[in-house]
Parts: structure tokens; sequence; C-alpha cells
């Protein structure tokens, strides 16, 4: 009751600031701007308190919350307990809405120095409004009883035999039973990229209704001109969280998914890329206006597509329109979401572009003053590149929705569709920021232009021709490299002379330097990888890829998940990758993560695919017993009665197994124990009374956790001879090198640097130039 | 009209028929496996797994082998490149894509739906209780 009270409350405060901001610029008053103040701040600490309520849910396993319920579990690590307030589609929709309240506090204090508060905040508590409406249609905080009345909800006297429940009306004798345990978070999601990943994304989401705003605002106070220099540090910013969340969304897929590379073209990366595209196009054709005073609608257009994007986007991914052409699959949220989302695009489109079709004519007009061959037509041109790349991937995307509408059948486009469009912008987008770097403002000398070119166009040249000898030798791809190579080199030619002046500039070359390295990986990590499906039978090594491999054995780990060991050897150096496998307890389904051998040139990736159980001829002295299966031999009866799995500073991950040994009527636990300690696993035997002792030799874990079972070897007792010969299980694994690969995360990093260093340039420029206060 | 203007209206054009072309080549369609096996192209079929029949995966040619009933309840084999999908025995549904070959559909990806996704699942409440 609290919390869904707490969501309306906090809808009525930012209607009321939205109200009032709207109010304070069609007519200025100390008293509005203060009370829209007032009733922002009171919004910010209402979504505030609105996750910290859901949070404390979570925290306490409040199971009569539904959300609560279907996302979490006692089992969970505090950590990912944590991510669980954004794991279901309501909670996604909270950490936007109280990143958008939390950033917008700051967006406040920073456009109130430069005189465009009111304007900016309308428009800005308007979407946070929206958000919050998501929340107040779909309520965090609806009990589980309204989900499931059915199974739930009883009449009569309250039960005394410790069931866990609640009363629902106690005057007219309804209570509600209570599970005592959560549905638990997709095991999929459990790692610790949950907890990084999707904030970071949010924050880039909610980043890119920033230049939106501003660009509203513009129109608003009929400013065509200066608002971007206020909103390019802002724009730069939004790049740079809603890029590192893409780039962290890929890694998460290579490193624990196991999709086998970082880019699947699925339609939720995809559908966050595109806006990121214009958002980066933006960036250069505002730079291109800061210099000459041209593209003054093309800034507006660019920087309201930013966010009409990522609404398309979010419907998309959470409206149920891609059916099962995704592989993230969202829940199918039901007809309100569904309409509501698309009034949500209707309403800011509807602003946006209303309001600039209203002001077009009023707009000034700054003829193109510049010669094809400057620095602002390369910035146009490739402002262009990455608005063709976002429309072609926009148009493969909504393939299910086009198709729907053309033949009333929905499809989705092959991958490849998005390698053949975006490759021949990939080659123009490297060119031209390359190109962009020598050319000069205005105009350019074609014979200094000449000189600046030779350097950088030979070292690619040479660049293309040493990769042509190490095997990439598609026409397609000698092309990529070379322009990329030609970026690479004049980036950091450029580079290298700006930061020996001043350092401060040196933003955009670093980025491009960066760009280009990652180009470069793309090619050699997903063109020229190899693949190899590989069969490891215990203890045999495998020759596969020019490597060697060699299936070690299993060790359990938290969690009921186990880790297959697989040495790995190359030239005299060894490495254990453990790829992991477990079933999902609720459900029985087999999740897999590969394990990676980071080397400086390649990785060397191992995706699990499956363990096949060898025909394992027992011995006398071996013996398998299930859990709930007395075996008996040697005259005891023996009972496993299940394990424990612990850690400990001098022993690392260890396990006990406990046994009941019965003897004579007489009953007694043994517990042995394997622990691993360094990757290496010891096994302790345990000594029942009688002298046998029990030694683990494996515990198996294709079985689900109810029916697991031990094998232990037992000494002491007489063993037999006659023990056969046994084939041992097999892993299947997927093994692939990717080449260079290293270049895509350092590339990244560079991109990263540069974008920080460029905002650090624009905000403090922003900051320091008080001649737009009005 | 200048000559800026026109060229940039010829590379929009060139662009979008490029991107229209492709986009016609690289659908893979939705339908039945009637259809696909009068179509060599490659298709991807909704459906549901046959639990009863046959699910195997064969290391040797590490591909996974299952049976799928299409929505007209045609059965067919579908032999898939790789191991067994994730979420594969809970799916309620499953989309294969890849193209009909020598009386089986050959998959080169296997999607899976979880009714975990869906919402009002009354036996997992009474399972938590």
């Amino acid at each position: 009751m609290l919390g869904a009270i707490l969501v309306k409350i906090t809808f009525a405060a930012a209607i009321a600031a939205t109200i009032l901001y709207v109010l304070q610029h069609r007519k200025a008053s100390d008293d509005i701007l203060r009370l829209a103040r007032l009733f922002y701040f009171g919004s910010v600490a209402g979504i505030l308190s609105v996750a910290g309520l859901l949070l404390y849910y979570i925290l306490t396993h409040q199971f009569h919350y539904y959300y609560v319920w279907s996302y979490s579990s006692t089992d969970l690590p505090l950590s990912l307990l944590i991510s669980t307030l954004y794991a279901g589609q309501e909670g996604s929709f909270l950490l936007w809405a109280l990143f958008t309240g939390i950033i917008g506090v700051f967006l406040l204090q920073y456009s109130s120095k430069k005189g465009y508060e009111p304007e900016l905040m309308s428009i800005y508590t308007g979407i946070f409004t929206m958000l919050i409406l998501m929340l107040v249609v779909k309520n965090p905080f609806k009990f589980i009883w309204e989900q499931f009345p059915d199974e739930l909800l009883k009449v009569g006297l309250a039960p005394t035999d410790g069931t866990n429940f609640m009363w629902v009306d106690q005057a007219r004798g309804l209570w509600a039973q209570i599970p005592v345990e959560g549905k638990g978070l997709n095991a999929l999601l459990q790692n610790y990229w949950m907890v990084i990943h999707p904030p970071i994304l949010f924050i880039g989401f909610t980043s890119m209704s920033i230049p939106f705003a501003y660009a509203v605002a513009g129109l608003l106070k009929r400013d065509y001109v200066s608002w971007i220099r206020i909103a390019t540090p802002w724009t730069a910013f939004g790049s740079l969280a809603l890029g590192t969340g893409i780039i962290l969304g890929g890694y998460w897929a290579y490193e624990t998914l196991g999709w086998g590379g970082y880019w699947g073209w699925d339609p939720v990366e995809n559908s966050s890329l595109v806006p990121w595209l214009v958002c980066v196009a933006s960036i250069h054709t505002m730079l291109a206006q800061r210099k000459n005073g041209s593209y003054i609608k093309t800034n507006f257009i660019l920087s309201m597509f930013c966010f009409i994007l990522v609404l398309y986007s979010t419907f998309l991914t959470r409206s149920g329109v891609l059916g099962e052409t995704s592989v993230h699959s969202f829940v199918d949220p039901g007809m309100w979401v569904y309409w509501l989302l698309l009034m949500v695009i209707g309403i800011f489109v509807a602003i946006g572009f209303g309001l600039l079709a209203k002001r077009w004519k009023d707009i000034p007009v700054v003829p193109v003053e510049h010669s094809f061959i400057s620095r602002e037509f390369a910035l146009f041109l490739g402002a262009s590149a990455l608005v063709f790349a976002s429309v072609f991937i926009l148009i493969g995307t909504s393939s299910p929705i086009i198709t729907n509408i053309l033949k009333g059948k929905t499809s989705a486009v092959d991958p490849a569709f998005y390698v053949t469009t975006t490759l021949p912008l990939g080659v123009a987008i490297a060119l031209l920021s390359g190109l962009g770097q020598i050319l000069w403002w205005k105009n350019s000398k074609s014979d200094a232009l000449l000189k600046q070119l030779t350097v950088p166009a030979i070292l690619a040249l040479i660049f293309t021709v040493v990769t042509f000898f190490f095997g990439a030798t598609h026409v397609s791809m000698i092309i990529f490299i070379f322009a990329s190579a030609f970026a690479l080199f004049t980036n950091i030619l450029v580079g290298y002379r700006i930061i020996q002046g001043n350092p401060k500039m040196a933003g955009g070359a670093i980025t491009h330097v960066g760009i280009a390295l990652m180009f470069l990986g793309f090619v050699s990590s997903a063109k020229y990888d190899d693949v190899k499906t590989v069969n490891l039978e215990q203890g045999k090594e495998v020759d596969a890829l020019g490597y060697k491999l060699k299936y070690v054995g299993y060790q359990p780990m938290e969690r009921g998940r186990f880790a297959f060991n697989v040495e790995v050897e190359k030239d005299g150096e060894k490495f254990i990758v453990s790829p992991v496998m477990f079933k999902e307890s609720e459900n029985g389904s087999l999740i897999r993560n590969p394990d990676i051998v980071n080397l400086f040139t390649k990785d060397f990736y191992v995706s699990p695919l499956s363990l096949e159980a060898g025909e394992q001829q027992q011995s006398a002295n071996e013996i398998t017993i299930g859990e709930m299966e007395p075996l008996d031999i040697a005259g005891m009866s023996i009972r496993y009665l299940g394990y424990e799995f612990t850690q400990s500073k001098e022993k690392g991950n260890y396990l006990i197994a406990k046994l009941e040994v019965s003897k004579n009527g007489k009953k007694e636990i043994v517990k042995p124990t394997m622990s691993n300690m360094t990757g290496d696993i010891t096994f302790e035997p345990a000594k029942h009374s009688s002298g046998i002792s029990f030694t683990i030799k494996a515990m198996n874990p294709t079985k689900e956790k109810a029916q697991s079972s031990i094998t232990l070897t037992v000494d002491g007792i007489h063993a037999h001879s006659d023990v056969k010969e046994s084939k041992m299980d097999t892993l299947v694994v997927e093994a692939s090198v990717k080449p260079f690969i290293n270049l895509v995360w350092i590339g990244t990093f560079s991109l990263i640097i540069g974008f920080l260093i460029t905002i650090y340039r624009r905000a403090q420029e922003a900051l320091r130039n008080e001649a737009w206060k009005q | 009209m200048n000559a800026k203007i026109i060229s940039g209206m010829v590379i929009i054009v060139a662009a979008l028929i490029f991107g229209a072309m492709t986009f016609i080549d690289s659908n893979v369609e939705y339908t039945d496996f009637a259809k696909a096996q009068a179509v060599a192209k490659k298709v991807q079929v909704k459906g549901k797994w046959i639990a009863e029949k046959e699910t195997r995966f064969d290391a040797s040619t590490t591909q996974f082998t299952f049976y799928m009933v299409d929505d007209n309840n045609k059965e067919c084999k579908v032999v898939l490149d790789g191991g067994k999908p994730n979420n594969f025995e809970i799916a309620t549904e499953i989309v294969a894509k890849g193209r009909f070959k020598d009386g089986y559909f050959h998959a080169n990806e296997v999607l899976t739906k979880c009714p975990s996704k869906y919402e009002g699942d009354g036996t997992a409440v009474k399972k938590s209780l």
C-alpha cells in the first residue's frame, strides 16, 4: 500500500513541477520558480524513497510483493539481491526514472546558470513524469495475491500449523498464503555484470533525453544557436554513458553468456546502438555549427532523435512486438504498456517536431560556405554516414513490424543484413575520421593536404600489406583494414601533435584512435576467428586449432554450479580454463558459461556444449549412491545425505559430503571432503569407526540437485580383482581463437578516455563563458 | 537545383535502394514445415518440441537432434549445428532457423521462449509456498 501511494505522490509532484515550469516559461516569477524547484526536489525525494522502499522489501525478502517474489530469492548474495531491483520490467523503469530524477538535480543547477531552467526543466520534468507514469501503470508494489487470487486467497480461520500467511481483510476473514521463497533471479543474469551493466546503460538512456530537452528549450526560447554550446557537454556525456553501457553489454555476452562473440546484432543490442549513433552524429554536426553557423536545423533534428529513438527502442524491446525474434525476449507486458509507450512516443514527437515545424521559418538559414575539401564537409559526411548506419540498423531491427505491415507475417532479417549494410559505411566513417583531422576549416589547400596525407597513407598501406600476408585477403576486408589503419595513423600523428600543444584538445583524436582500433579488432576477432567443436574424453589430450586440450575433471562451485577444468597447452605454456555448466534449480534448464584464456595477441575461448556421461564400470570398492537411496555394502548400509559447500582461507573452496553409515544397528555420520586450493583438487578421506575409509571420487553434476549422487572409493574392505576398463566422461566444447580481440577492448578504453577529455573541455568552456547568461 | 543537392539526393536514393535490396535478400521468413520443404531458402519455423521423441546430442557430429511439431501439427526432425539450446526443456515455444535438407530441417540456430517470461504462472507460486 505504502509503495503504491508513494509512486502516486511522486507522480503528482512531477506533474506539478512540469506545470509550474511551463508557467514560469510563460510568465517568469520568483515564487513560481521556487515552487517549481520545490516540487521537482519533492519528486526526486519521492522516486528515491520508492526505490529505497522496494530495495528494502527485496533485502528483507517480503515475498508478499509480487515483484520481490518474481525476481529475488533468499539464496542470492547481497550484490545480486540489490540488482534484482531492476531485474524486471517495473524495476528497470524505476531505475530509469531514478537516474532521470538524480541527473535532473545537476541539470537544474547547470541550466539555471545558463538562464535555461524554466524551458529545459519543463521538458525534462515532462519526461520524468512519463517515466513515473509507467510505474503508476505497472506498479512494482503489487501484492502477490492480486496476481494469484485462485492459488493464494483463502477465507476462514487463520492457519495455526505454521503456514506463512497474511491477513488481506481480517474483518471478512480473508487471508492469503505467502510464499516462503522467491522465484529467484534468472540464472543467466546471476553474475557481476548484472550489477554493473544495466545501471550504466540506464544512465545512458537518461542522458539521451538531455539533448532533446535542450533542443526543445532552444526552440521555446527562440535561441537557435547558442543552445548547442550548453548542450554539447551533456551530449558527449550521453554518448559516453550509452556507449560504455553498450560495450559492457557486449563484453557480458562474450565473457559469460557464451554467445561466442561480443555482438550478435540482437534487437536489444541494436536498439541501444541506434540512438548512440545518432547522438554521435549530432556531436559532429554541432561541432560544424560552432565553427561556421550552418547545420542549425540538422542539429535540432538529430538532438531530438536521440531521445525519440531511445523511446522507440524501449517500445521495440518492452512491448512484445518483436515476439520470438529476440534472444532477450522480454515479458509480454500487456496492452496497457504497449499503448502507453506508443502514446509517450507520440507526445514527445508532437512536442519536439511540432514545435520545430512551427519555428521552421523563423530559424535562420546560414548557407553552407565551405568547399568540398574542408573539415566541416568531412564532419557533415561523417555524421551522414553515422545516420545512414543508424537508419539501416533501425530498419533491420524493425523488420518484424515492417514485414507484419507489408505482408501480414512477422519475420526478422538475418544478421548478415547488418554486416552488408554497415560495412561500406564503416569504411566511409574510418576514412573520414582520418581525413577530418588533417583538413582545415573552410577550405584546405590541396598541396598542404597531400603533404599531410602521405605519411599516414603510406603507413596504412604497409599495414594492409602485412595483414594481407597474415591472411586478411577478402577484398572488402582489405578496404576496411586500409581505411581503419589510415584513421589510426592519422589520428595518432595528429593526436601526438595536439598533446604536445594543448592536451585538453586531444579528446577527438584519442576517441578516433579508439574507433580505429575497435574497427581493426572487429575484423580480426570476428572475421578471422577460428571455431571448432571438440570432444574431450577425460584424461585424453586432443589437438585443436594448434592447441592441446585435455579435460581433467570437474569441481563443484557455489550455488550448485560445476566448473569443468580443461588444460590448454601451447608452446610449452599451460593454462587451465574452467567453463561452467549447471542446471538451473527452478526448471532444470542447462546454463553454460564459457571461459577464456586472455593472451596478448588473441583470446582462446572455450564454450561448453555438453557433458556426455561415460559408461563407468564400477569396481567393487567404488560405489555410487544417490541421495535418499541407501546402499548395502560389506554388511553396512550407507545413505548419502547431501553435501555442504563452504569456503575457508586455508582450504579454499571445499565441499563436505555427509554419509550415514549403519552397521549392526549403530548409526554413524562420516564426512569425506574435497577441496580445491589454487586449482588442484584434493580429496580427504573420512574413516568409519570400523576402520573402513571413504574418499570422494566424484560428485555427479549432471542430475538435478534433489537426485544428485556421489561416487566414493571405499578402502578397507576386500576388493574384487575383476575391475573392468571404463569409458570416461566426454566434455564437448566449442573452442575458438579470436585474434587481436584485445584491440576491441583497448579501443574502447581509448574511446572512453577521449570522451572524458572532450566532456571536461566542453563543460569547462560552457561553464566559463558567462556571455550566454541572460 | 544546384549540384550539391542533386548529388546528395543521388547518394540517398542509392543508399535506400541498396538497403532495401539487402533487406529483401536477408529477410528470414516465418513459415511452417510444409512450406519450408517447398522452398530451399533459409526460413524460420515456430513450434513445439516433442519430448517423447528422440532427443539427443551426437558428440561425434556435434549436432543436436530433436523432433518438433509446427503450428499446423506437422512433425519434423530437426538437426541443429551445436549443442542443446539454453532453456530447451522448459521452452513453451521454439523457433528453428535454417533450411530443409534431405528429409529433415537443418537448423543453424534455435531460439527458445521461456514460460518464466510470461506472467500469471500459477504453478510456480504453488511450488514456492
